[in-house]
């Protein structure tokens, strides 16, 4: 879609981003700025543990500081909203060591 | 994003009235530097100032919302602020600055583990230590307001340094202060600006490593 290879053509768009501290969180891109700070709005975490299915806690607007995101990903929508989440199980993933 | 180089091409062609608009198009495209974005945000400025010439693709592009903009407009609103030791701290953000080092009143702080927790009336953060802001979620619309009132009232492509001055009445608003270090034109605004308090185009790009720390 987009030529470049920046946040450009996700903005508005769903997407998933790891930080570095392993959480996961799940929101709209709102904008994002050189130092990959990212404004995510209607955001939730989605908390995964091996015991119990994955939990998801409203977060609201964001602004996540660019130092602590590992990953930003696309969410495809559909195949999202076809996850049964309470039914995942998954180990948490551990922090980034630097 | 689609509406780059075609839609810009065909602008270029568009006559009279429509003149100024297509120059800066043409500046825009021909000027590889300039990010994606930017481009984005000349586009729906400009269908914002001429909505005869946009087209639906135009209008639909997305606006892509710096984050210290909304930090900047979240001041007086209360925010949670999550450090990257794990403490929170909860207050009203007085003020901010391009660093996001932060100003809070009125400040209740969290240890890690959120057993403890201490009042100060104020604090001030380093910017480098925040892992994450929370802000209320009224916040983001009134950014929208804010830039869209802000792409009226002004031609984009103003103030970055380029476009050999073309418009007069802008040049003493704020020159150079975006990008600073380009040529000529950077020459002409510090010369403008000399007498003025903050001067940004000195303070980039010749003497800011001496006066920053010295203060």
């Amino acid at each position: 879609m987009s030529s470049g290879a920046g946040l450009e053509s996700l903005v508005d768009q769903t997407i998933s981003v790891i930080t570095n501290d392993g959480r996961n969180i799940v929101g709209v891109l709102k904008g994002f700025d050189q130092a990959t700070n990212i404004i995510l709005d209607e955001s939730h975490e989605r908390v995964y543990s091996t015991k119990a299915g994955v939990q998801q806690l409203v977060l609201g607007l964001y602004i996540i500081r660019g130092d602590n995101i590992s990953i930003v990903g696309e969410l495809d929508e559909e195949l999202d909203a076809n996850l049964d989440l309470s039914k995942l199980r998954a180990h948490p993933l551990k922090p980034v060591i630097h | 994003m689609d509406c780059t180089k075609q839609s810009l091409k065909s602008w270029s062609n568009i006559e009279n009235r429509h003149r100024r608009i297509a120059l800066t198009g043409n500046e825009i495209e021909n000027s590889s530097d300039l990010r994606e974005s930017e481009r984005e945000i000349f586009c729906y400025a400009a269908t914002l100032a001429d909505p005869e010439i946009s087209t639906p693709v135009l209008r639909s592009v997305p606006w892509n919302m710096l984050p210290l903009s909304l930090l900047k407009t979240a001041q007086g609103h209360p925010m949670l602020v999550e450090l990257k030791n794990g403490e929170t701290y909860n207050g009203h953000l007085v003020n901010c600055d391009t660093w996001m080092n932060i100003h809070l009143r009125e400040v209740i702080c969290t240890s890690k583990d959120g057993d403890r927790f201490w009042r100060m009336p104020e604090c001030y953060i380093r910017g480098n230590t925040i892992k994450y802001l929370r802000v209320p979620d009224e916040v983001i619309d009134k950014v929208q307001e804010e830039t869209k009132s802000r792409a009226d009232r002004k031609p984009p492509g103003v103030g970055r340094g380029r476009g050999r001055g073309r418009e007069d009445s802008t040049s003493g608003g704020r020159p150079a202060k975006g990008m600073g270090g380009r040529g000529l034109d950077d020459g002409g605004a510090k010369g403008m600006g000399g007498g003025r308090g903050r001067g940004g185009a000195g303070g980039r790009t010749g003497g800011s490593r001496g006066t920053g720390r010295g203060r």
